[in-house]
């Protein structure tokens, strides 16, 4: 077991290591893992209705791989090849190595056109130059001097000389790699064994650029009183590592997080204006047209008609089966475990069912506030009890929550994680039909009139907000700090509440 | 040679011929979201099935996604993104071969090699027999060719399910999601004839996709309505909703409705395209009673250095009974006079929210050129240690061959400081609140009146 995190000094251990490649040490490389499992954490500070950017994931994941390494005796490096590109090097632990680990680096090292150049300074390299008008092509030894800067130095058999200033086309052609640079992500140990032997390695660490959420489909029935719930575990990585096969599970619940990181070492890795592909037809952006002009008044034109009378269309959402996630205690979190091995693919979004409910009831309650004399929109609330006596019963992680009823989208609205037995309230959808209107008609007197246009009764709520309020024309009581008027609202129909609030 | 026997084939696939949509459906919301139903029939395997789901919209909010169909159970719903690109498909290629053609800039002779590509960031090392190099480090021209796209690079975002299939055979798969990218509003047309006293307003529906995709011979289906989201902008919606509804109606429209939305179905199948603005008649009412209206707003109890135009509003009603006999979803209404030779001339526009039938709706379209009011503060007397009396005269001028009523309001009356009274006026008032007090002022044919009134405040 190694300790908690690298320091600061390794990373200047990792560019000991790189600057000494003769050092007396075996490489060996792990390209891949052999058995991996990805635990996907909600982004914290993420809204419970605000969606994932899919190319910017705010949320992180603990990464655990098994590897099969052989390790000859003595000081040896294992290089653990396609990790997470998101890897916290200081995060990583490493377990399985018979005498433990000496030192863990992150090379961020990365096989570049720069960082080959600086690797090499000092060394031989060729000199290819081509004449344009001929073609002809002529290679010459030289030594790199200094670089790269931006600026390479190069002594030739000619004397010394700079790349690139001499406005033939020219480039340095390597004989070979030097030790230590890597193309990919790439996490290495330094291990010491007394035996040559061959193990099974456990490596996990943290990665950023994850994140999941629940996405709930809500579909209420014809009687607006009970509804079936799905779930779904919507998990996704903008990573540029693909677990295949991979044991995937999200957490539920916050868990802290320290905002102070270790930077990520920086490291150049284009050469001044020479790389492929920038500047070529990838680089192209695609401009949006512009948005259609604002249409003309149109008096005669003609048009398609419009039935008065709509069809009831097939139900958008039916019931669907599906393999579902198992839940399991975590501490105080909930994990999710997705039953069979599937693919966390780089910058992809997959989603697993989480839950699937019938018969939930579920209430609907048109509602407004009052605050000051100002009404604000009615909103239309669906509210549940997360109680196996109504229904449902079982944590529900934080998410999206679309309604549907006869076929049709009719709200969506967000739920914080709700833990069994909390009411559950979700506003959906601002009502078009229901007005609530509040006027102070004598100084003082606040008069509420909410409007019905629909040809059914509502249940209505007016919370009244304020703090001298008094004189209720109908029965009012206190809940969460504030008056709450309750009534129904009848078919085409309306209703008036007026009080007093002193402070208008 | 490879290269030049791909293009044939690339141009025959049928992806890009026709749609892999199926039987469409579009429901279409006020804030910019649309519910996208496509039955597609599908042959299934029996067993273990990875199904793709082109041509769905270019915005689709991915996690929304149901899949619905007989005798197959999902097991994963995958949305693929990493898309296919120069970069991308280097960044894929690390680790493997490649075949480069350089081109000889004096005489274009090319020559062949194998390189196996070392990495790309940045730029692409690349090893070459022994040796290694940088791809067009010399910025000589150098072609890179690769054997195939790597398995998951995509052209565009692709949606794929995994069923567990129970059986084999085609069968319909109901796909439906939601995207942005497809809205509506109402646009009115509404024809005033002053004299008549009467309107003749036509509803059309303006549809826009930016969705980037084209629905093709869709069912399609508009909800008056925001639905979700709308809580993030309070202020904004209260605004829309209150747009010159004078009193809000409770009649019920004879229309189809879902809740509290009316919808707003499309006869016929229509294809609507991307980037396309389609409009269709949804209204067309004649002979509705309307009245023109004057309204003259003082903020505070002010001075105005000139006389200002009072504002011409349009009075109509939605109701049954002496008006439109119809709910109006959300636009603008345009409104149009007739001039001396008869040609309708735009006289404003407004905006207004969803209104159900049975509502007083006022619509200021404009300012009169003719009708001025000009409030002043004639004489402030000290009457108490937090009393004061303001006297106002207001000023109002018609330069009209008619008279004409103006809806003189005066506000701020308890903006701050309560208590505040109207010791005398001139004129009868009527208080609509304790902010606002109304005096219905008939102005002159080329005249005009002036109205005095003495308050007492507390500032």
């Amino acid at each position: 077991m190694s300790g908690p995190g690298l320091r600061r000094g390794d990373i200047l251990a990792v560019a000991f290591l790189f600057s000494s490649p003769a050092h007396a040490q075996t490489t060996t490389t792990s390209p891949a893992p052999d058995t991996v499992s990805v635990s996907i954490y909600r982004a914290p500070d993420r809204g419970r209705d605000e969606a994932m950017q899919l190319n910017w994931l705010r949320g992180f994941a603990l990464v655990t791989e098994t590897r099969r390494v052989s390790i000859s005796a003595g000081d040896g490096v294992i290089r653990f090849e396609g990790v997470a590109g998101g890897i916290l090097p200081e995060s990583a632990i490493v377990t399985g190595l018979p005498d433990g680990v000496v030192e863990k680096n992150q090379d961020a090292n990365l096989l570049s056109p720069a960082s080959l150049l600086g690797a090499s300074t000092g060394r031989r390299v060729n000199i290819r130059r081509t004449v344009r008008a001929t073609g002809k092509v002529s290679e010459q030894e030289a030594i790199i001097r200094s670089g790269p800067g931006g600026q390479v130095v190069l002594q030739t058999a000619e004397g010394i000389e700079a790349l690139r200033c001499s406005g033939v086309p020219e480039t340095v052609v390597y004989d070979a790699l030097p030790e230590g640079l890597s193309a990919k992500p790439t996490l290495s140990v330094r291990t010491r064994s007394a035996r040559a032997v061959t193990t099974t390695v456990t490596l996990s660490y943290l990665a950023d650029n994850f994140d999941w959420q629940a996405n709930y489909v809500a579909t209420i029935g014809a009687d607006g009183k009970s509804l079936d719930l799905f779930g779904w575990v919507t998990l996704a990585s903008a990573d540029e590592t693909s677990f295949p096969r991979a044991q995937a599970m999200v957490i539920a619940g916050s868990v802290n997080r320290d905002r102070n990181r270790s930077p990520k070492p920086y490291q150049e890795s284009s050469i001044s204006l020479s790389c492929w592909p920038q500047g070529t037809t990838s680089d192209i952006y695609a401009v949006p047209p512009p948005p259609p002009a604002a249409p003309e008044p149109m008096m005669e034109a003609m048009a398609m008609d419009m039935v008065v009378t709509g069809s009831a269309r097939a139900p958008a959402v039916m019931r669907m089966k599906a393999m579902t996630v198992k839940q399991e205690e975590l501490g105080d979190l909930k994990l999710y475990r997705v039953p069979e091995p599937v693919t966390v693919a780089a910058k992809a979004q997959k989603q697993v069912a989480l839950l699937d409910k019938a018969n939930v009831p579920v209430k609907l309650v048109w509602r407004t506030m009052v605050y000051g004399g100002e009404a604000q929109p009615v909103g239309i609330l669906m509210r549940a009890k997360n109680k196996v006596a109504d229904g449902l019963g079982l944590p529900l992680p934080a998410g999206k929550v679309a309604v549907y009823q006869g076929g049709m989208l009719i709200g969506e609205g967000g739920v914080n994680d709700k833990a069994i037995g909390e009411e559950v309230e979700i506003e959906v959808a601002q009502s078009p039909s229901v007005i609530a209107t509040a006027v102070v008609q004598v100084k003082g007197q606040v008069t509420l009139t909410v409007t019905n246009a629909n040809p059914y009764p509502v249940a209505f709520e007016a919370k009244l907000d304020g703090d001298k309020l008094s004189g209720f024309s109908a029965k009012a009581r206190r809940k969460d700090g504030v008056w709450l008027w309750e009534t129904v609202v009848p078919a085409n129909g309306n209703m008036v509440l007026s009080y007093t609030d002193k402070d208008v | 040679m490879r290269a030049i026997m791909l293009l044939p084939l690339l141009f025959a696939a049928p992806a890009f011929s026709q749609s892999a949509q199926g039987d469409v459906s579009v429901t279409i919301y006020n804030n910019n979201l649309a519910l996208v139903q496509d039955v597609r029939q599908t042959a299934l395997p029996s067993g273990r099935t990875t199904v793709e789901f082109p041509d769905v919209s270019a915005q689709i909010r991915a996690e929304t996604v149901t899949l619905n169909g007989c005798d197959f159970g999902i097991v994963e719903q995958n949305f693929d993104y990493d898309l296919l690109s120069p970069s991308a498909l280097m960044q894929k290629a690390v680790g493997q071969v490649v075949t480069i053609v350089r081109t000889n800039p004096a005489n274009g002779q090319e020559t062949r090699e194998q390189a196996k590509v070392l990495a790309a960031n940045g730029g692409v090392v690349l090893q070459i027999g022994q040796r290694i190099e940088v791809l067009r480090d010399d910025g000589l021209p150098v072609r890179v060719i690769f054997d195939r796209v790597p398995p998951n690079l995509r052209a565009r975002p692709t949606l794929s399910v995994t069923l567990q299939s129970e059986k084999a055979g085609t069968r319909p798969l109901t796909l439906s999601y939601l995207t942005p990218g497809l809205g509506w509003k109402a646009d009115y047309v509404a024809l005033f004839d002053e004299s008549a006293g009467k309107i003749d307003v036509q509803g059309w529906i303006t549809l826009t996709n930016n969705s980037g995709t084209t629905y093709s011979n869709a069912e399609t289906l508009l909800v008056a309505g925001q639905v979700g989201e709308g809580q993030q902008n309070y202020q904004y919606q209260q605004q829309r909703q209150r747009g010159g509804m004078i009193k809000p109606g409770t009649e019920t429209a004879n229309r189809a409705q879902l809740g509290d939305f009316y919808l707003y179905p499309i006869k016929e199948r229509t294809t609507i395209a991307q980037a396309q603005q389609k409009q269709v008649s949804f209204l067309d009412v004649g002979g509705a009673p309307a009245t023109k209206a004057y309204e003259y707003r003082n903020g505070w109890l002010g001075t105005q250095d000139e006389a200002q135009s009072a504002a011409t509003v349009l009075r109509f009603s939605t109701s049954r009974d002496g008006g439109l006999g119809d709910a109006l979803p959300a636009g603008t209404v345009r409104v149009y006079i007739r001039d001396a030779k008869g040609q309708p001339q735009f006289i404003g526009e407004n905006n207004i929210g969803h209104t159900p039938m049975g509502s007083a709706l006022g619509l200021k379209t404009g300012e009169a050129f003719d009708v001025k009011v000009r409030p002043v503060v004639e004489k402030r007397e000290r009457i108490g240690t937090y009393r004061w009396r303001t006297s106002m005269r207001y000023t109002l001028t018609n330069a009209r061959a008619a008279p004409v009523v103006v809806d003189l309001i005066q506000n701020g009356l308890d903006n701050y400081y309560d208590d505040t009274r109207i010791e005398s006026e001139s004129l009868k008032s009527e208080r609509r609140s304790s902010d606002e007090a109304v005096w219905k002022v008939t102005v002159p044919a080329n005249g005009e009146a002036v109205v005095t009134v003495v308050f007492d405040t507390r500032y």
